[in-house]
């Protein structure tokens, strides 16, 4: 079961064509899941992979990057993984077509809502069991799935978040580093000059003790 | 204006040169043409030429009627058993202390019910808890202590963000002192006019006169004369000859009271608002005085049949006078009005059209050149004594009063078009407000069919970080990088993005920008504005199926417009259409591509309605276009042979939604009977005895709560539902009107629809049916309005649904809707030199974009009396005040309604009277801007929605207090106070001429007998219908040219359509007309009829002036209300 679809731009996100199927049972979260989506476009990136398969609660996000379009779905697990993807491929292959050079032109989200005809037959066909074997030539031609990537879409979201944690305290590390310096030539300069005083202080004594009870 | 950068963005958006910059939305329709280029347009209306006084014969109407000697009764006797209602009639009303910072309850007499507190008025939306007090005054505004009515936000709420007061940005306006204007508009008294139709006119009984049905011939004789003034009537002169024309008369300083014209120049009003304010000199005298309106005699040879019926019934009606009803003497006649003799010569209320003039500064008497000096009053101030001047209507469209802003903010302000307010000067405080009584309150179109609209993308939408106001014309820059919100006084950053302006190219002029030139503009929304994907354009039909609905033929009609129209439906290559047919079960479509033929599927269990196949039903139009063709073509022969009586349009609906829930969309659902089955079944309640009773009408609020609970249901899943009724019996309107109200949908309505016996209705419905198909629609829609701190909204009107205080649920909007709002002043706006109201329209077009619609509004602030007065916008307080009564008549009853009407016109003029006169003198005095209040009011009570006495169906009534909330306020005034024209005469002098076509502009007349002559051909524009009156003395050469018939008698019986002939004179006609149509959406039908015409009844009815049986004339009503105010 595919129950949401959804392209968007890469390079900043902007989504432009969704297609949603409506389902009494996740039909609270969809929401939910919506927004997630978004924010994963915005993390999004060229260096990002350009496969991969999040765990979203009870739920798996399945992703592919193509000509700086993401396109995303959302299965039940038990959806096979390969379908999913021979589905994407087949979205790209047919958006690509159509819309392809203009993807980078526009301005205004889902400026392709239209496409949603095309991923809602394409659904329907990847969705029903018995056309779906008739599609086992696409789906041997896919690389090996085993090897697509599969994280969690908490991990996801918040890599960025911990990344910048780290940095805040790597910041910190360097500044508190470099506070004790300081500190330490501080600390360091202050005992020489202690020892300089005492020094100072004895001959001192010794030149009075000298002047006044030697002689 | 510089067009050169802008491109559209509604076709294929390729290649914008700019990525944030406006342009110019193409696919707007015809209309007002307005945005970049405000000032052009906007006023488009105002270019027409003042007409000149003698296009038009001096109807001299009274003449013909003189067929009898004047009677001598006294005028009292036979003139009060037929007063109406106690109320009015009735002297006792406990009178309103005009200073009372308080409103207090103003009771009917017939009501012993003690005054409630003054508290918790929540104006209208009463809620159950609070039992509606009766006959308690209007109170426009809501105390914050309201319980919040179970519909409606809990309104009135304070406002919660106290900011320091802030400073006043704004440059002091000019309010009174503005350059007095050129009087470029004063006329001439024309030339003589053709006495041929004088002449004609005196022959006693060769032609039967115009009769009014509803003028009872007792009522007659009695009727007094339009007499002297109350009191102390200036001298009169002695009557001029007969057939005299007016513009041989010396043209005489007004000799009525002595501020009878204080005119000095008014503020800012350009020369057509002078032209719309002349008045005729009151001293007008007349051979034909002693009729009056809608007393034309009974008595001519051809007229008595009718006229005997209708006198029977009234001597009938008489005796089971309701109770309470005042049967007593006029408690208090004015002296004068009491005890004029019918003949009195001196008749101060001119029956004939006078030349227009300006009195000029010469002419002003020494008191006037003193009020003048003393305080400037502006044109909307000058006093009009209502009992003298009866020509108050202007002679073209009536043009609402500009606010008092600096040229260049006025320059950019919304279009009043689109957004007005009831004062166009806000008084600072809300004991001001009292003070004046006068309702505060918006009325808006916001979705109005705009030609030029700027449109702008940009990724940032500027908005105020507090209040989230959208940036807008009337905010202030400190300097390049801040401006300060005018609703909430926050200093904002502007962002980066903001200092480029990509009209001019150039970089640091945030002010230039067009979101700051343009009070009216669309934003392309970005992704942030969006909770889902923007959904497709999904319109699904149910249609009654049932024997009495195959008997009316609607199905035929149906088909072929949506066939005609099917790819005119707004939408894009995603558009779903779906069918569902119903009578005693509920049949669906397949018409899932592929499939040989349309699949009709019955469901008949409707206890538990459920989709057979949830897929398949709605399907796209582009990919199923065939089936639904051949569905179309198939479905009116489908039933023809039914017998099904039954109507399970409740179970319908379930079905309906359950089929819409998943996207969202439009559902037009047709009825044709009350349903009778399953869920949501209805019984009758009308009982059509009591349809003429003149005492309260029982059952305008819904018989379930079925209908609302469905509608927003539908509201929530971005469902609006669409009704069109089309029956002969009683549907239960008020009911079945639920289902649109709160799902923000419309109620079209064709009583007696039938395809062979109501030509008029069926071709009604086919054009209707059109625009409805084709006209734009915005999807899953919100509207917000807000305003500047210190003023509250409180009450909405209109339908949709009131999400949070000031959020509107608008599951679909369509350019058609209208909404109104009252509001409260809830702090002192002591500091602020202006305010502003802010509308956000945020939908989806049926391409799938999701746009922001912004108007802004900005009003001057004022702080005495006399300047709330002078900015009071008399259409927009009707329109007001009719949306509130209608409320009022569903939360307590009808007569309570038209009391408060009653009182909202006594308390204003009282209130004017009392504490913004200066000099005080007889007579029934309003400011001029208000001069047409009373006429207003009255009108509200003949109307349908309120009238009482004639018969009237619960449905008509109904369906007409729906559209007086509904509608917006220009249609909603015609349907008020139609617009009467006389067409045999069209000339084209000071005509318009558009698109080489010229328009002759006849002048309005007032809608009284009187003014109709069987000599002419009268056209009436009463908004949704139409009527051109032939004369029986027509002028032949109109018979011949403009309708292609020999003689009046050869005019056929149901005419609707003006024949095109190829002559000067049908050229005109047909252009004036067409004109006339072209200015609203629905096409009106036009009604050729004749004397003999069965429509000639409710042609009459919209004689608001004159009397009928039931309701008084506009003179008795004006006595009505000065004798309430000088009590």
């Amino acid at each position: 079961m595919i129950l949401l679809t959804m392209l968007a731009r890469v390079s900043d996100g902007l989504p432009l064509a969704a297609s949603i199927q409506e389902n009494e049972q996740y039909e609270r979260d969809l929401q939910q899941y919506q927004t997630q989506a978004k924010q994963l476009f915005r993390r999004l990136n060229a260096q990002s992979p350009d496969r991969c398969t999040l765990e979203a609660g009870n739920l798996n996000f399945h992703y592919l990057i193509a000509e700086g379009v993401c396109y995303l779905c959302l299965c039940e697990p038990s959806f096979p993984k390969k379908v999913a993807f021979g589905y994407l491929d087949d979205l790209h292959s047919e958006f690509f077509d159509q819309y392809g050079r203009r993807v980078s032109t526009v301005t205004r989200p889902y400026a392709f809502i239209e496409f949603d005809n095309y991923i809602q037959k394409a659904k329907k066909m990847y969705v029903d069991g018995r056309a779906r074997r008739n599609l086992g030539n696409i789906n041997t031609e896919l690389q090996d799935v085993q090897r697509i990537m599969v994280a969690n879409i908490e991990e996801v979201l918040h890599r960025g978040e911990a990344l910048s944690v780290l940095d805040t305290k790597a910041s910190n590390l360097s500044s508190l580093a470099k506070k004790y310096q300081s500190d330490a030539k501080y600390l360091n300069t202050r005992s020489t000059y202690a020892k300089f005083a005492a020094v100072a202080v004895v001959l001192l004594t010794l030149i009075i003790y000298v002047r006044f009870w030697w002689l | 204006m510089s067009t050169a950068g802008f491109n559209s963005q509604n076709g294929t958006g390729a290649g914008q040169p700019y990525a944030n910059g406006p342009s110019q939305n193409l696919q707007q329709l015809p209309g007002v043409n307005y945005g970049m280029a405000p000032l052009q347009n906007y006023n488009q209306l105002q270019a027409k030429a003042p007409m000149g006084p003698g296009l038009y014969p001096p109807s001299a109407p009274s003449a013909p009627y003189q067929s009898h000697p004047p009677q001598t009764h006294p005028p009292v006797s036979s003139y009060q058993p037929l007063m109406p209602r106690p109320p009015l009639g009735g002297g006792s009303l406990p009178h309103t202390p005009p200073l009372s910072a308080s409103p207090v309850p103003r009771m009917p007499s017939a009501q012993s019910t003690p005054p409630p507190p003054p508290v918790s008025s929540s104006g209208y939306y009463a809620s159950p808890h609070q039992t509606p007090s009766m006959g308690q005054p209007w109170q426009y505004n809501a105390t914050p202590t309201n319980p919040p009515a179970p519909m409606t936000p809990p309104h009135g709420q304070p406002a919660t963000n106290h900011m320091p007061p802030p400073m006043s940005m704004v440059p002091p306006t000019s309010a009174y002192s503005a350059p007095p204007p050129t009087h470029t508009a004063t006329l001439p008294p024309g030339p003589a006019l053709p006495p041929t139709s004088l002449h004609a006119y005196n022959q006693p009984g060769v032609a039967p006169p115009p009769v009014t049905p509803m003028a009872p011939h007792t009522y007659q004789p009695g009727r007094p004369p339009y007499g002297a003034p109350p009191s102390g009537a200036p001298p009169m002169g002695p009557p001029p000859p007969m057939g005299h024309p007016p513009s041989m008369k010396p043209t005489p300083p007004p000799t009525g009271p002595p501020m009878g014209n204080a005119t000095p120049p008014p503020p800012k009003a350009d020369a057509q608002w002078d032209g719309v304010n002349h008045i005729a000199p009151p001293s007008e005298s007349e051979e034909g005085d002693v009729e009056c309106p809608g007393t034309v005699a009974g008595n001519g040879p051809q007229a008595p049949n009718s006229y005997n019926h209708v006198e029977n019934k009234t001597s009938g009606a008489a005796q089971p006078g309701p109770p309470g009803r005042h049967l007593g003497h006029y408690p208090s006649l004015p002296p004068g009005y009491q005890s004029s003799p019918p003949g009195h010569t001196a008749q101060p209320y001119p029956l004939k059209q006078q030349p227009y003039q300006q009195p000029g500064p010469a002419q002003l008497s020494p008191s006037l050149a003193a009020m003048s000096l003393q305080s400037g009053t502006p044109e909307a101030l000058r006093v009009v004594n209502l009992l003298q001047e009866r020509n108050l209507l202007p002679p073209g469209p009536l043009i609402p009063p500009t606010p008092c802003l600096p040229q260049d903010l006025q320059r950019v302000n919304c279009n009043p078009e689109v957004f007005r307010c009831t004062l166009t000067s806000i008084p600072q405080t809300q004991s001001l407000l009292n003070k004046a009584k006068l309702p505060l309150g918006l009325l808006l179109h916001p979705f109005k069919d705009l030609s030029q609209l700027p449109v702008v993308t940009s990724s940032t939408i500027v908005r105020c970080r507090s209040c989230r106001t959208y940036i807008n014309p009337f905010v202030s820059f400190l300097d390049q990088r801040r401006w300060k919100c005018n609703l909430c006084y926050r200093v904002n950053e502007v962002p980066e993005e903001f200092m480029y302006n990509p009209v001019s190219r150039a970089y640091g002029e945030p002010h230039k920008r067009p979101e700051v030139q343009n009070a009216t503009i669309e934003f392309i929304a970005p992704s942030e504005y969006m909770l889902r994907p923007p959904q497709p354009a999904v319109y699904l039909f149910v249609l009654d199926v049932s024997h009495n609905a195959v008997e009316t033929g609607y199905l035929h009609v149906f088909c072929q417009s949506l066939l005609d129209n099917l790819n005119s439906l707004p939408g894009d290559s995603r558009t779903k259409v779906g069918f569902i047919t119903f009578d005693s079960t509920i049949h669906f479509y397949n018409l899932q591509e592929g499939l040989s033929q349309p699949q009709m599927l019955i469901v008949s269990d409707i206890e538990d309605i459920f989709l057979p196949t949830p897929d398949s039903l709605l399907v796209n139009l582009n990919e199923s276009k065939e089936l639904v063709q051949d569905l179309l073509k198939s479905l009116p022969t489908l039933f023809e042979k039914t017998m099904e009586t039954q109507s399970a349009l409740g179970s319908a609906l379930q079905a309906a939604f359950k089929l819409l829930s998943p996207t969202g969309g439009r559902m037009s659902v047709f009825q044709t009977q009350l349903p009778n089955l399953g869920a949501g079944a209805l019984q009758s309640r009308e009982d059509p005895n009591q349809r003429a009773a003149a005492k309260d009408v029982q059952h305008l609020s819904p018989a379930t709560d079925f209908y609302k609970k469905l509608a927003l249901d539908c509201s929530g899943q971005q469902v609006a539902v669409d009704l069109f009724l089309l029956s002969a019996q009683y549907c239960d309107l008020a009911s079945l009107g639920c289902i649109s109200r709160y799902s923000a949908g419309s109620v079209y309505y064709y009583p007696s629809y039938h395809q062979q016996h109501n030509i008029a209705q069926v071709e009604r419905f086919q054009k209707d049916l059109k625009r409805y198909l084709t006209r734009k629609i915005g999807f899953e829609a919100v509207m917000r309005i807000r305003c500047t701190k210190g003023l509250s909204i409180h009450t909405f009107h209109g339908n949709f649904f009131v999400r949070s205080t000031d959020l509107l649920s608008l599951p679909n909007v369509n350019p058609d809707a209208g909404f109104a709002v009252q509001m409260s002043i809830d702090e002192n706006l002591d500091d602020l030199q202006l305010v502003s109201f802010q509308a956000a329209l945020l939908y989806t077009s049926s391409k799938g974009e999701r746009r922001i619609r912004v108007h802004t509004l900005c009003l001057p602030v004022v702080n005495s009396l006399s300047d709330v007065f002078a900015g009071a916008d008399v259409q927009a307080i009707s329109g007001l005040l009719a949306c509130m009564a209608v409320d009022r008549s569903v939360t307590a009853s009808l007569s309570d309604a038209r009391d408060a009407l009653t009182n909202a016109a006594i308390d204003s003029l009282l209130c004017y009277r009392q504490s913004v006169l200066t000099i005080q003198q007889p007579g029934l005095l309003a400011p001029a801007c208000l001069r047409l209040f009373p006429l207003y009011v009255l009108a509200l009570h003949k109307q349908k929605a309120f009238r009482v006495g004639t018969s009237t169906r619960l449905d008509d009534r109904v369906f007409a207090m729906c559209q007086l909330k509904y509608q917006p306020l220009v249609y909603a005034m015609l349907m008020i106070h139609p617009a009467l024209y006389r067409v045999d005469d069209l000339t084209d002098e000071g005509a318009l001429n558009i698109n080489d076509r010229t328009i002759p502009q006849p002048r309005v007349l007032q809608l009284s007998v009187e003014k109709l002559c069987r000599e002419g051909a009268f056209l009436m524009d009463a908004g949704t219908v139409m009527y051109l009156w032939i004369g029986r003395n027509c002028n032949p050469a109109f018979l011949t040219q403009v309708l292609g018939v020999p003689s009046y008698a050869a005019v056929p019986e149901n005419l609707y359509l003006l024949p095109e002939l190829d002559t000067a004179e049908s050229q005109r006609v047909r252009a004036f007309v067409g004109w006339l149509k072209d200015q609203r959406p629905f096409a009106p039908t036009l009604h050729i009829i004749r004397d003999e015409s069965q429509l000639k009844t409710s042609f009459l009815q919209n004689m608001i002036e004159d009397r009928t049986e039931s309701a008084l004339s506009y003179y008795e009503f004006l006595l009505h209300l000065q004798q309430q105010i000088s009590k």
